[in-house]
């Protein structure tokens, strides 16, 4: 007997509307649930749009000096970029890659579309009105970004300076750059692109934020830290003999002191002779359990709340710290560990700021086409991580690091000023050079910038770092 | 057996009149047709406003142009004394109203052409209507529209009139311009499987032997339809159309369904897509590329490649929000080869899910019509055909708005009536055509003479 | 853009969006007032044929009633059916006779019993003829002009 074919006409109509059915809700997916997320993406054309048609916002430094400016072309509106060592902050617009950087971070601004601003959003959404665009203002310096050019000069690495009390960025340099010029001409875009997507060495990276390497010695404020506000007497000396191991379980592995120390140190000889052994025992008297409570504290492992993408770094592969080696290990800044010169110089402009950590930011503010100020940049402190002994505490000591006799951080001295800081000579992959870092700040009494410095693969570490935040810091304090 | 070629139709009164007495009016479909109209001028003034920055006359003429040509096929059915469905030709219309707005939005270049073959899309409505006199002779030809498919299918592979575009071999020259012939076909399939299955569903469907739940069809009755239908899918392959594959399939599937009412045979057939794209994926490079770029489509690699167009597309969907950004107000060029492959998500960008939702509903309305025409039919070749033209147009709409909505990967098919395309326009239209008369049959045969 | 004709254009927009819906709305009222009259004529007795009762049991309709005709006719037990017949022997839906082609048709719906025309039982879809009996159950039914 055969069915008539009625009833199968109707089920086949059933199972098509309901699969019209799960379409439509397809398309209402795109267009309404997931709508706001792609219309921000950089990579949206409709956010560059306004180039086409009228010029692009400029974005300038602190002083207004033009960053990235557009120009009347031949052929319509060309994007130009004046400095070249800020290519990664700054970034590129181009209608064939999309957008990154400020350029990215602030595509509405740029566009003349602020979100402080309805009123501009209305009118080019209904009236197809477009405002002049104005500008962004970056908090970047002029002197203080060529001191760190010239420092860091053909040296693959980053360099960052800080103002600790407002968050802002003063200079932020990382090598290799790139020319944003070429990404957006139209001829060489698609070459450059290649060669630059290509390149090993990463040049679009923006190693100031996003590059992650293990800290070294310079993590060690973060164990002082855990250490002091736990009740630990910075003053009792400890045995230190190098090679050092807590216990026979440690088997093959022992902590290595980096002048093979044998002797009594307090915790000012820890910093000044980065003494790692003495850390390294610090760190298993206050346990790994506190370590770790203070690394999350410091930010690492978070990704900085800056405007720009900005790297999460790790405290440990698993997150925490789990074996005694490991505690060892990650207290004088080995381990597992891996931060980005900024969370570095963030860590330290929370001690140079009384213990409260700022938010950091490249933008300082948005303006209109007549320079009237559209919107503060501003985004405030982030709370306070340690307290405001704890800091005074690790300044002096830190002061100590750079001008105390034996200092390893004798090269970041600057005549007249009290710096504080201190190096980092991170190990990384065997057989490969050490980083070599620096971070600190100045004048210690009522710092005004903090500069993080890393050279990658330097062969003398630490050594070469430090006069490079000198350099820096000389320029930020006008000597 | 069971053939209802039955006794010749009742006779009718002469079929040919003009002036209100002797024609027959349809006034559902003139109030439907006076909406079409204020569609094509609305939407014409408001992307010829958008462009120009101002309501010059200009806009108004192509719009006067299409609603005198829809006029005149109303007149022409009125005149004919058609006692079919009203509100199919309307929808259509309004499908093809909107295709002709976006294509002045998207590429107004090739305005012209389209209207060109509109009008000849009307003139195949026409002919269509006429021709051929009984509708059940074309199951009596069944093997000639077999053998006709095949030749059309074949012809874009032969040197001289085939022509291969944007990598598919799939177009044939006609004089200035192409076409596919492979829209025809699709037509012509349905109306074979219609015609065979009418015939041999009860063997196909008598499940003499079974193993356990499923049926073991008989296999000689089976071999000339999977052969037809593997004939068609091979060259499909061979032309680098997966858009086709996957229709063919899909028609071949239905119609088996439908008139065997096992379930089992979706299911199978379901099966063996699956497993068919599983084995294309891993042969066949174009493949690969398509589902990777379904899946991943953000990806660094492929959001500059391959993946572009659809995540340009995908840009045009976000930006169309509740409303839309406005005809005339979005960015939809952005997309490439946006007038044909991506007009669902043009429009969707410039109206907004509202506007998305109405063409779907639409759809639906008319896939609901062409079905309910089928369930009236009084043959079951009709039945067929009408379910199977439905079914088309059906699940045409879903693979391309589903590749649009990045719900299946994307196919070459494009949106019916509304996507730039001229054999498919003109294909389409004739489908209405064949929808239109099965369903003055059926009236015909209810009401009386 | 001044104003007024950016308003008139957003106008224009709007108006489209609304006609838009106006006419999915129309369509749709049109199409279900087409089923419904297309099945009201389908309810209409055709007037050109009756099936007449031969035999019947108690309960169902007398012999010698003349049962008019529509399009469709489905026959059964159920009560929704157009001819109701019942009868214990009978299925809830139990064939359907149609005018179809310019002729009428016998089709079982799937009967427990069988449906038969002139004694014989009906294997698919046949003809019935004029002067034919069909056997619903323990009813006869006569099918006359």
């Amino acid at each position: 007997m055969t069915a008539p074919i009625a009833a199968n006409i109707r089920s086949l109509t059933l199972a098509l509307a309901i699969a019209f059915l799960v379409t439509s809700v397809g398309v209402s997916y795109w267009t309404i649930l997931a709508s706001d997320q792609l219309a921000n993406d950089p990579f949206n054309p409709r956010l560059i749009a306004a180039s086409n048609d009228r010029p692009r916002g400029a974005i300038l430094d602190r002083n207004g000096a033009p960053l990235a400016t557009t120009e009347k072309g031949a052929s319509g509106f060309v994007r130009s970029y004046k400095d070249q060592s800020l290519a990664q902050v700054v970034g590129y617009a181009s209608l064939q890659f999309g957008l990154s950087g400020v350029e990215a971070a602030y595509a509405e601004s740029l566009i003349g579309q602020d979100p402080a601003d309805p009123i501009s959003i209305w009118r080019a959404r209904y009236l197809g009105e477009r405002q002049a665009a104005g500008s962004v203002v970056l908090g970047i310096d002029e002197k203080i970004q060529k001191a760190a050019v010239e420092a860091l000069g053909g040296r693959r690495g980053a360099i960052v300076a800080v103002d600790p009390r407002s968050g802002a960025m003063l200079a932020s340099v990382s090598v290799p750059s790139f020319d944003p010029n070429e990404v957006v001409d139209l001829q060489r875009q698609q070459a450059a692109m290649d060669k630059l997507n290509n390149a090993p060495e990463h040049p679009l990276l923006n190693r100031a934020a996003q590059g992650q390497y293990p800290p070294g010695s310079t993590f060690k404020v973060v164990t002082a830290s855990a250490a002091l506000e736990s009740g630990f007497d910075p003053t009792k000396k400890l045995r230190v003999d190098d090679p050092y191991q807590a216990d026979r379980s440690w088997g093959d592995y022992f902590v290595r002191s980096a002048s093979h120390a044998h002797g009594l140190f307090d915790m000012s000889d820890g910093f000044r002779l980065s003494e790692n052994i003495y850390f390294a025992q610090v760190g298993l008297q206050i346990g790994g359990g506190k370590l770790a409570e203070y690394a999350k504290r410091f930010g690492i492992g978070t990704a900085p709340k800056l405007d720009l993408p900005a790297a999460k770094g790790q405290l440990s592969g698993s997150g925490l710290l789990d074996r005694p080696t490991l505690v060892a290990d990650t207290s004088y800044g080995q381990g597992e560990l891996l931060v980005s010169p900024l969370q570095m110089a963030l860590i330290y402009a929370t001690i140079a700021n009384g213990g409260v950590m700022p938010t950091p930011h490249y933008a300082t503010g948005v303006r209109d086409a007549e320079g009237h100020v559209v919107r503060q940049v501003a985004p405030g402190a982030q709370g306070q991580v340690i307290s405001a002994n704890t800091a005074k505490t690790l300044t002096t000591m830190l002061v100590g690091a750079v001008a105390g006799p034996g200092a390893f951080a004798f090269g970041a001295k600057v005549p007249g000023v009290d710096v504080a800081g201190k190096t980092g000579t991170a190990e990384t992959r065997p057989g490969e050079a050490p980083h070599g870092w620096f971070v600190g700040f100045a004048p210690a009494e009522a710092p005004t910038v903090v500069v993080a410095v890393i050279v990658e693969n330097a062969a003398e570490g630490g050594v070469t770092a430090a006069p490079l935040g000198a350099q820096v810091m000389r320029a930020a304090l006008g000597k | 057996m069971n053939k209802s070629q039955g006794a010749a139709l009742p006779a009718s009164p002469p079929r040919w009149g003009l002036g209100g007495i002797a024609a027959r009016s349809r006034f559902t479909e003139l109030s439907l047709l006076v909406w079409v109209g204020l569609l094509a001028v609305f939407g014409f003034i408001a992307v010829v406003g958008a462009e120009t920055s101002s309501f010059g006359s200009a806009s108004i003429v192509v719009p006067a142009i299409f609603i005198v040509l829809v006029l005149s096929l109303h007149v022409f059915l009125i005149a004919r004394r058609f006692r079919g469905d009203q509100v199919l030709m309307p929808i259509a219309a309004g499908f093809t109203a909107i295709g002709l707005v976006l294509v002045q939005r998207l590429a107004s270049d090739l305005l012209l052409q389209q209207l060109s073959w509109t009008i000849i899309a009307g003139g195949a409505f026409a002919a269509t209507i006429l021709i051929p006199r009984d509708l059940t002779a074309l199951a009596r030809f069944k093997w000639t529209w077999a053998f006709l498919g095949v030749l059309l299918l074949v012809a874009p592979l032969f040197p001289i009139i085939g022509r291969e575009i944007n990598g598919a071999r799939i177009w044939v020259k006609v004089g200035p311009g192409s076409i596919e012939p492979w829209e025809a076909v699709k037509l012509l399939l349905v109306i074979f499987f219609a015609a065979y299955l009418e015939e041999y569903r009860e063997v196909l469907s008598r499940s003499q032997r079974r193993i356990g739940p499923f049926p073991i069809p008989p296999i000689p009755y089976l071999v000339p339809i999977v052969a037809m239908w593997g004939i068609a899918m091979l060259v499909m392959i061979f032309e680098k159309d997966i858009g086709a594959t996957a229709l063919f399939f899909g028609i071949f599937l239905a119609m088996l369904f439908l008139a065997t009412g096992e379930g089992f045979y979706a299911v199978l057939g379901l099966a063996l897509l699956l497993v068919g794209g599983f084995v294309a994926y891993q042969l066949f490079g174009h493949v690969q590329v398509r589902v990777d770029t379904w899946l991943r489509p953000f990806d660094e690699d492929l959001r500059f490649g391959s993946g572009y167009q659809l995540v340009q597309g995908l840009y045009a969907l976000a930006n169309g929000g509740l409303f839309g950004a406005g005809l005339g107000n979005g960015m939809p060029d952005r997309i490439p080869v946006v007038w044909s492959d991506f007009v669902f998500d043009a429009f969707a960008e410039e109206t907004g899910f509202a506007g998305a939702l109405a063409l779907l509903t639409l759809y639906l309305l008319f896939l609901y019509r062409g079905m309910v025409i089928a369930l009236r039919a009084p043959t079951t070749f009709l039945q067929l055909l009408a379910a199977g033209l439905s079914f088309i147009i059906a699940l045409q709409t879903l693979v391309i708005v589903g590749g649009n909505a990045r719900l299946i990967p994307l196919t070459g098919i494009t949106l019916p009536f509304v996507a730039y395309g001229g054999s498919s326009l003109v294909t389409n239209w004739m489908l209405v055509a064949l929808l239109l008369r099965v369903s003055e049959v059926s009236n015909r045969m209810r009401e009386g003479p | 853009m001044e104003i007024t004709f950016a308003v008139l254009l957003w106008g224009v927009r709007i108006a489209f969006l609304v006609v838009l819906y106006l006419f999915v709305i129309r369509s749709f009222g049109a199409l279900q007032r087409a089923l419904g009259s297309e099945m009201a004529v389908a309810a209409r007795p055709l007037g050109i044929a009756f099936l007449v009762v031969q035999r019947s049991v108690r309960g169902a309709p007398r012999v010698g009633d003349r049962l008019p005709l529509r399009a469709v006719n489905a026959i059964g037990r159920d009560a929704g059916n157009d001819l109701v017949i019942n009868d214990e022997a009978a299925s809830a839906r139990h064939a359907l006779v149609e005018f179809a082609d310019g002729e009428w048709w016998v089709e079982d719906a799937g009967s427990t019993n069988g449906t038969l025309v002139n004694g014989e039982t009906v294997r698919s879809r046949e003809r019935l003829q004029y002067g034919d009996e069909l056997g619903i159950g323990r009813v006869a039914l006569r099918l006359e002009q």
